[in-house]
């Protein structure tokens, strides 16, 4: 009995430890609170935010960009993979500059891109969409390219179009990979924002935690990291997981890549 | 086909975009504020090569991220079997490093400039933190995935526990390691340039950032042809042929 209750109690257990030796260690040796605040003060810090200060403004902000970003990738991404996935020479034509401008992707187009749309929402979102776009279309390339040619040739075979064929049998088989790549794009979406903020814009999570910087407040950085990483968790458990699990229930020919 | 037909067909896609970019370039005459000629961007390429700018700021990026990539390895690989061997570690940390994971290293960023400075021991820090949890990850999960008969059959023949993890963990395991080093390392190269961009202290990532500053768009377009390139060519010629050479070796306990 007590074996299970600890079982069940283990995944806890390394924040549990971090909070003690943070919790130790600042009660011994004093650091100055601008480098290494107590426990306490990020609680305050956060309640502070949460109920007087930015932080709502600064999550909508942020979500608002990420959604529009994903959101723009993902139609995008899904229509240029689709005509790459259907079309072989198409995908081969493009492959070497898919190649290339994935390996740019987000993040390093900042210092151009800054200069075309200035800092602010427009910044954020290019690049929230230049990483997703990627991921987007090499999976529903990917999912096309997979399905098994005998279901297409069996809706031929019964008299359906190029279009039915489409609709009917690529569509659905390629929605798990689909799917499994707007989990893995709202990942790095969300990724690419934080970064994005920290230069390109003047409210957001990434500019919350930015200027805990500027103003020494290693309180504010700390709770923002954490919250970053919370709603990573939420979105990523209760909104993508579910979503991709019944697509993949329903249509699912193969178990979905997780395309970390 | 050729070879010569084949290289013609990686060229072709970049010769028809540089001709519509120096197209939409002079056509609009568009601003050099906003965006140079391809010629521009080959004269600028010239002077930071012959002016040995380039090469400075290139082998700072690539040792910055070897030396990561060393340090994550070294220190991720044990853990990830120590997680991975024993089931209550694996409970215990599985959860935690999935919620790390939604922090991206650049998140962190902030703090260790409040820690470290400007210095390359902040970045160097952001990058073994994004390098190494996709390394732990992997090696716990490759770990995990090993049939349990294999290890109990060598332990059944008397073998010690270092022979165990010799002979059946670390072969067992290498080809999901490689594939989390690669992972890491595409995920520590992106980390390691917009790090660079804000510590400012060297780097591909300072190279472009820095260029801003002074409006040289021909600078930044150099920088970012190289940032892609070099990954490419790490990635490619690197990492790609160990990863498949243990994927052929030991690939067949993956299952």
């Amino acid at each position: 009995m007590m074996g299970r209750i600890a079982w069940k109690l283990l995944p806890a257990a390394p924040a549990l430890v971090i909070l003690f030796a943070w919790w130790v260690y600042w009660t011994i040796a004093q650091p100055p609170p601008s480098v290494i605040p107590s426990i306490l003060d990020v609680v305050r810090t956060g309640a502070e935010l949460a109920f007087g200060g930015r932080l709502a403004g600064d999550i909508v902000a942020s979500m608002g960009r990420l959604l529009g970003g994903v959101a723009f990738g993902m139609v995008t991404g899904m229509i240029a993979g689709f005509i790459a996935g259907l079309w072989r020479p198409v995908a081969d034509f493009f492959n070497p500059l898919v190649v290339f401008f994935n390996a740019i992707s987000g993040i390093v187009w900042l210092p151009l891109v800054i200069g075309w749309l200035g800092v602010g929402n427009a910044l954020a979102t290019f690049l929230i969409w230049n990483t997703v776009f990627f991921i987007i279309f090499q999976n529903t390339v990917l999912g096309i390219q997979l399905v098994p040619e005998v279901l297409e040739q069996g809706v031929r075979s019964l008299g359906g179009g190029r279009w039915e064929t489409i609709r009917s049998v690529t569509l659905p088989g390629a929605l798990p990979y689909i799917l499994s790549g707007v989990r893995s794009g709202l990942g790095f979406g969300w990724r690419a924002l934080i970064a994005a903020e920290l230069v390109g814009a003047t409210t957001g999570l990434g500019q919350l935690i930015f200027s805990g910087s500027e103003y020494h407040r290693a309180d504010i950085i700390i709770f923002g990291a954490l919250l970053i990483g919370a709603i990573a968790m939420l979105m990523d458990r209760w909104l993508l997981a579910p979503i991709e699990r019944r697509t993949v229930i329903r249509w699912g020919l193969v178990a979905a890549s997780r395309g970390r | 086909m050729t070879r010569h037909l084949r290289d013609l067909r990686v060229l072709l896609p970049f010769a028809v975009l540089i001709a519509i970019w120096w197209g939409l370039k002079d056509g609009f005459g568009i601003s050099d504020k906003l965006l140079v000629s391809p010629p521009q961007v080959w004269s600028a390429f010239g002077t930071l090569i012959t002016r040995g700018i380039l090469a400075e700021y290139a082998s700072t990026s690539l040792s910055m991220i070897g030396i990561a990539t060393l340090i994550s390895f070294v220190v991720g690989v044990p853990l990830g079997f120590a997680v991975g061997t024993n089931r209550y570690a694996a409970r215990a940390l599985e959860g935690f490093l999935r919620y790390l994971q939604g922090i991206s290293g650049i998140a962190w960023l902030p703090l260790a400039i409040l820690w470290f400075g400007f210095t390359h021991t902040t970045t160097l820090a952001i990058v073994i933190y994004t390098l190494i949890v996709p390394i732990i990850f992997n090696t716990m999960t490759g770990v995990r995935a090993i049939p349990e008969n294999y290890v109990l059959a060598l332990r059944s023949l008397g073998a010690s526990r270092l022979r165990i993890v010799t002979d059946v963990y670390f072969p067992g395991a290498l080809p999901s390691i490689v594939v989390g080093t690669r992972l890491g390392m595409g995920y520590g190269w992106r980390a390691l340039i917009a790090s660079e961009m804000l510590v400012r202290q060297g780097g591909l990532g300072d190279l472009i950032f820095g260029a801003r500053t002074f409006n040289q768009i021909d600078r930044i377009m150099v920088g970012m042809v190289v940032i892609g390139t070099l990954y490419i060519v790490v990635d490619r010629l690197l990492v790609q042929p160990v990863e498949s050479m243990t994927l052929a070796r030991w690939g067949v306990l993956r299952k």
